[in-house]
This record gives structure tokens, sequence and C-alpha cells, in this order.
């Protein structure tokens, strides 16, 4: 038994335009790709091998899903015409299709179906033809059945077709309701109806309500209310005294503080209203809530503070700076060059040094740990040119992240909050670290952090 | 770059070897099946190691001048490495690619007899 | 640290197999850390693209040289990062080509585009009487 999983690209045209981070093959209903959903049923009917062809680019799909080992199958891909019939296909496919009895699925649709039941047999014993079929999706079978039919009650198969946001809503909370039970869900949960993903940080005075699916690195902060009817993506911090009912939250999205998400689909910086179709863009590319600006009262607080202690770290630092600094740059180890830095207000540029070291001998090790080659930006915090510990500096090629109604999105910094955590710092992680901590921390609180940052520094890179 | 002709069924089948680029291209675009208008070809990819725009742009040339360009060249057994570089241009939208050589001149020589 | 491999090629349709080559051998030395399977020969095959492409267009162009036309690649490797430059005499040009009609499909005309497809960034700049096309993807 062998599958096809055919899509025409204008099926899900409509999700390139409202979930535009990713590809719509991959989209997640309930916090699992939406072409796990259907390799999981091809499993499931009894196949070996399971082709995925596409008239369009599908080249995500296939850095996701590589070979297929993942799931014991062998996975491959090719492209189809829009045209293309079930036969053409079986034609343009006969290789791989063999002697086989096939399964093809086509269209943008999700199956529904009860992983306890047996559709193996059901599917060795119909006969050739349409097995299920919904408005721009089928499930057909091709080649003479293996074994006569079998009576017995009729084995429940559905699709529903995903043709818009209204659907894709309805078929992510019907996947979370329906629970494990029917589907193979990620996350780990005690009891049914709560799927936690890792590295999830719950405060005590969070709530969840069942039923909740959560993702990876996820941050619930005080007196938030999840659920019930809460699907969490990855890389999500929900702010303060927020709470989170009947509705979806995407990979990489901040929700702010005291905000009330019902009945949404929440995604980056866009909030969408699944029975309407409305959708709001907001302009920062993160935040959904709003925060009070820096006002230049509260910026020179800091400001003392940072020069401050980068005036100590200076002095402690100088003693093995200068020692270190002239033996790595004649033994070839210091390597700098100048790039062009955002400064925090937008529309001006500054100039600074990038350090690259060799961490290779003892002395680079040292000076490595020392974060001496961050030494020379110390200087820049006096100035206030730089913070002490703020975002990572972006160099001036890259769009400026101060957009113009939201000023709090970007301060460089010598070394930057996301170094602090201990999350790994790629890009949408580290930029939702360091956009909570612009918002949250205060000059107090940055000392500590700058003191965890390089603690962590020699740490990241020796795991790095 | 190595060029094989064969035919069945009155489809001639020209099945390249090596790399299909700036420098094999121009040999593929002068082989008489390839060049001829009225012929349809099944260009079999299967042992094709590299191919560039080139070559790709080699096929495509090929294909418009054809008296039917949308069936004029039929592809077959491609690998991954070259079906990625055809997706790269979305150039598999302007043919129909078999992965077995028999079923692709079988389709080409039914739109054959359907046109005669 | 990065390390730098330096190789002048005649500029003839001849050499690209040996500027392929030579660059799937480069970029082959990136892998082989936690990274997938797929990650890594999507990784090595870009790069093999991007460089017959740009090896394409510097002997493509070449137009008329009182010496044999040379082309000259630079691999700078860093430990996730490989970055490949192009230097030719030719005359300059710019890489900001629009993205060529699909639906018409021209036949020539891609070389440009696809390098800005497959690469995470490319650069051009002007030195001398030379062209330098550096593209750098990170695994």
């Amino acid at each position: 038994m062998k599958t096809i999983l055919a899509f025409r690209e204008e099926e899900f045209a409509w999700s390139h335009e409202v979930f535009s981070c990713v590809h719509p093959l991959l989209l997640p209903l309930c916090n699992k790709p939406f072409i796990e959903f259907l390799i999981d049923f091809a499993i499931l009917v009894g196949s070996t091998a399971v082709r995925i062809l596409c008239d369009g680019g599908i080249n995500p799909i296939e850095r996701y899903c590589e070979d297929g080992s993942r799931w014991g199958i062998a996975l491959s891909y090719g492209s189809l015409h829009g045209d293309d019939t079930a036969e053409t296909l079986l034609g343009k496919n006969r290789k791989f299709c063999g002697e086989e009895r096939i399964m093809i699925v086509s269209g943008f649709s999700f199956i529904r179906y009860d992983k306890r039941l047996n559709y193996k047999s059901l599917a060795g014993s119909l006969p050739e033809g349409e097995w299920a079929a919904c408005p721009g999706g089928s499930i057909t079978l091709s080649g003479a059945p293996e074994k006569p039919p079998a009576d017995g009650a009729a084995t429940p198969l559905s699709l529903m077709p995903l043709d818009g946001m209204a659907s894709y809503y309805r078929a992510s909370m019907e996947a979370l309701e329906t629970g494990a039970d029917r589907y193979v869900l990620p996350g780990y949960g005690g009891e049914p109806g709560c799927a936690i993903g890792r590295n999830v940080v719950i405060s005590k005075s969070a709530q969840i309500r069942k039923p909740v699916s959560i993702g990876n690195n996820v941050q619930l902060l005080g007196d938030t209310i999840i659920g019930p009817s809460a699907i969490i993506g990855s890389n999500v911090i929900i702010d303060r005294e927020s709470s989170v009912e009947s509705s979806i939250v995407l990979d990489n999205t901040y929700i702010g503080e005291q905000l009330e998400v019902i009945g949404r689909i929440a995604s980056g910086n866009r909030l969408n209203d699944p029975r309407s179709g409305a959708s709001i863009s907001m302009e920062d590319p993160h935040l959904l809530g709003s925060i009070k600006k820096s006002q230049t009262l509260s910026a020179l607080p800091r400001k003392v503070a940072h020069a401050l202690a980068a005036l100590v770290m200076i002095s402690v630092l100088a003693v093995p700076f200068l020692f270190l600094w002239p033996l790595l740059k004649l033994g070839g180890r210091w390597r700098s060059a100048q790039i062009d830095c955002h400064s925090e207000n937008p529309g001006e540029t500054i100039s600074l040094g990038k350090v690259e070291l060799d961490a290779t001998n003892a002395l680079g090790a040292t000076a490595s740990t020392l974060s001496l080659d961050r030494y020379f930006r110390l200087f820049r915090v006096l100035t206030a040119e730089l913070a002490l510990i703020g975002s990572t500096p972006l160099p001036a090629e890259e769009p400026h992240p101060n957009a113009p109604a939201n000023a709090l999105a970007y301060r460089p910094g010598v070394f930057s909050y996301a170094e602090a955590e201990q999350w790994p710092a790629t890009g949408g992680d580290a930029a939702i670290v360091e956009r909570y901590h612009l918002v949250h921390s205060g000059p107090i609180s940055d000392i500590g952090l700058v003191v965890k940052a390089f603690v962590n520094r020699p740490h990241e890179k020796s795991s790095a | 770059m190595i060029i094989t002709e064969t035919s069945a069924n009155g489809i001639v089948i020209v099945a390249l070897e090596g790399n299909l680029d700036a420098l094999s291209a121009p040999k593929l675009r002068g082989s008489p099946p390839v060049a001829d208008p009225k012929t349809t070809v099944v260009l079999d990819l299967e042992k094709v190691g590299f191919m560039d725009s080139s070559g790709l742009g080699a096929i495509v040339g090929a294909a418009r001048e054809k008296s039917d360009p949308a069936c004029g060249i039929v592809l077959s057994c491609m690998n991954d490495k070259v079906r990625r570089t055809f997706e790269t241009t979305n150039a598999q939208r302007l043919f129909h690619i078999f992965d077995d050589t028999a079923a692709a001149v079988d389709f080409a020589a039914t739109r054959q007899i359907a046109r005669t | 640290m990065s390390s730098i491999i330096t190789l002048t090629l005649p500029g003839d349709p001849l050499f690209t197999e040996v500027a392929r080559q030579t660059t799937t051998s480069v970029a082959s030395l990136l892998t082989g850390e936690n990274h997938s399977a797929s990650d890594e020969t999507q990784f090595v095959h870009d790069f093999e693209l991007a460089v017959s492409e740009a090896f394409t267009n510097s002997v493509k162009y070449a137009g008329e040289h009182d010496t044999p036309p040379t082309v000259t690649l630079t691999f700078e490797l860093e430990k996730q990062r490989l970055t490949v430059s192009l230097l030719d005499a030719n005359s300059p040009f710019s890489i900001d080509t629009p993205a060529p009609d699909i639906e018409s499909y021209p036949e020539n005309g891609y070389g440009l585009w696809i390098i800005r497809r497959v690469m995470d960034s490319v650069t051009y700049r002007r030195e001398g009487n030379s062209n330098i096309i550096s593209m750098s993807k990170t695994l």
C-alpha cells in the first residue's frame, strides 16, 4: 500500500496571505503541522511509502519531512500539473506505484479520522474508486482490492476543506477537543486535555483550564488565564494578567499585558477573527498590547546606572585587557573590522568595531571568557551611544525595528538580553526575549542581567 | 555530456548522461530530434548529475519550438537535485514529468495519436 | 576564525565543472555537525548551482580582452557560514535585475535571479577594473 498526497497551489493560496510566515502545508493544527496529520493517516492505512506532489515549490516541506525516516516510511517528492487527473498522476508516478494499491489524497483538506480504528483492512478491501470527498478534496483508491469486502459498521472517515480562516479555526479546535484520542498530538500531559511542550515556564499564579495545547519555549507570566480551548504555539510569551480563551496563538508571538484574547487567531503582529475574516495588523512586529513609551525621565537613571556599571567593568577588566590585547594582536588572533549599526534613534547609525577572537589557545580563551572582545564598546556606554545591555546591534543594511509608532523595539547594547537568557540566540527567540526585557527591565535588574550575560557568553560559545 | 537516442512506439527517447550546463546545452539543442519541431521527444534525465539555468534554458527553448509546446518534450526520471533546480525557477509547471520512461513514452504516444 | 581558499581559472566554459567541484568540496567541509542530512545536501547543492551560474555569466560576458580572461574564486569559510566571491575583469553590471517573467519563460537571464534566490545574501562591488560578486549562506 502506498499513498500519494497531491496539492494544487490555488487550494491553499489564502493561507499565504493570512499566515505568511509558514508554508500552508506546514500550517500547525493544534501544534502539529498539517502535513503530519496526512502522513499519520497514510501510515494508519498501512502505507510503506508516501509521495508528496504539488504544482508549486515544496522546498520547506522537503526540509521538514526529509526522507520520512522519522515516521518509518519512504518519503519522496514530485510535481504535478493543475489539470492532472488521478489517472494521469498514477501514470506520472508509475515507478513509485508499482503493482501496489494506491491511496490518492487530493486537496487541502483536513481528514477526520480516529486512530483507534482499523483503516488498514478497510483500505485493503474497498473497491477501486472514491472513498471520501468534500468540496475541493478527495480520497481515492486504485488498484484491485486485496481482500473481499468486510462486513461490519462503516468506519468513519470524512474530509473538511480548509478553505479559509474559519475552517482552519474549526479544524484546530476539533483536533484539540477530541484530543489525543483520535489523533497523535504533540506535547506531554499528565492528564487528557492538557498537552505541554518542552521548556515551558508557568508562573505560580497562572491558571490553565482544559483543553489546552502548549508548544515549546513558552512563558506564561503571572495571573494569566489560558483556556479553555486555547492552542499556544512555540516561542510565545503571554504577559501578565492576560487571558487566552477559545483562541489560537501561533509561533513567535508576544501577547502583552492585561489583554483578553477570545475567539481569535493571533500570529506575530496580526490578530484575526476567524468568523468574520477580519484581520488587524499591528505596526510593531511582535507586540500585541499597549506599552507605555519610555519617557526621557526614566531613561536618565538607566543611562546613569549603565554608565557607572560600564566604568566599573572598564576598570576591573583594564588589567587583563592591557596584558592580553597587545599579545593577541601581535599573534594575529585579534581581528577587528568596523561595521555600521543602527543606533537607538531611527535614521542614525553608529560605527562599531567588530572583534573576532581566536579562542583556541590559552590567551585567546581567557580573553574570550572575560568578554574582552567587547571591551572597546564599553567606552561607548559612557558617551550614551550604547546601552550596557540591550538588543543585539543590527547592521545598518537591515530595516530599523523602531517603527514610528513604537519606540521601544530596539536599544543596541554591548551585551544583549538574549545572551543573558539560556535560550539559543536565534532570530525569533532572541527578538522576543529582547523585546520583553526592554519593556520590563529597570536599571537595577539590567545590572543583574549584565552579570548573567557575562557569565553565559563563554558557556554559549563552548556549546555552539 | 553523452546523448543517446532510441525510440519506442514511434516516440524518440533522448537519454542524457553527465552535466547539462552552458558547455553541453548547445549540443542538446542541436541534436536532430530535439531540434525538429515535429518530433515528440521523451527526455530521460536519469543520469543527469547537474543542471543549471543554461541547461534548463535549452530544454525550455527546445520545447517552445515544438509544434505542440505543451507536450513536445516530455521529461522522465528526474532526480532530486535536478527537480530542485526546476522548482527554484518554477519550470516544473511547463512540463509533464514522469518517474518512469516507459510511462512517459505511453503518454507521448497517446497524445500524438490524439493530434493526428 | 575563517579560512580562505583562492582559485583562479581560465574564463572558459570547459572549467565550469572545476569551479563546481571545488565549490562542493569546500561547502562539504562545513557540514557534519548537528545538521540534518537534507539541510546539508541542500546547502552544498545551492552553492554548486550559484557558482555555476556566476561562473557561466563571467565567461559569457567576457567581451574583448587583450589577455585571455580569467575568473578568480575566493572561498571564505567560517564555522557555519561560507562566502564565495567571483572576480572577473568584465564591464560592470548590476545584481538588481528584475525577476524574469516566469510565465513567458525566457530562455536566458536567470543566472542572477537564481543566485539571489538560493543564497542568503549577495553583494556586488567594483574595484578598479574588476567586478566582484560575493554570495554567502549560513548553515
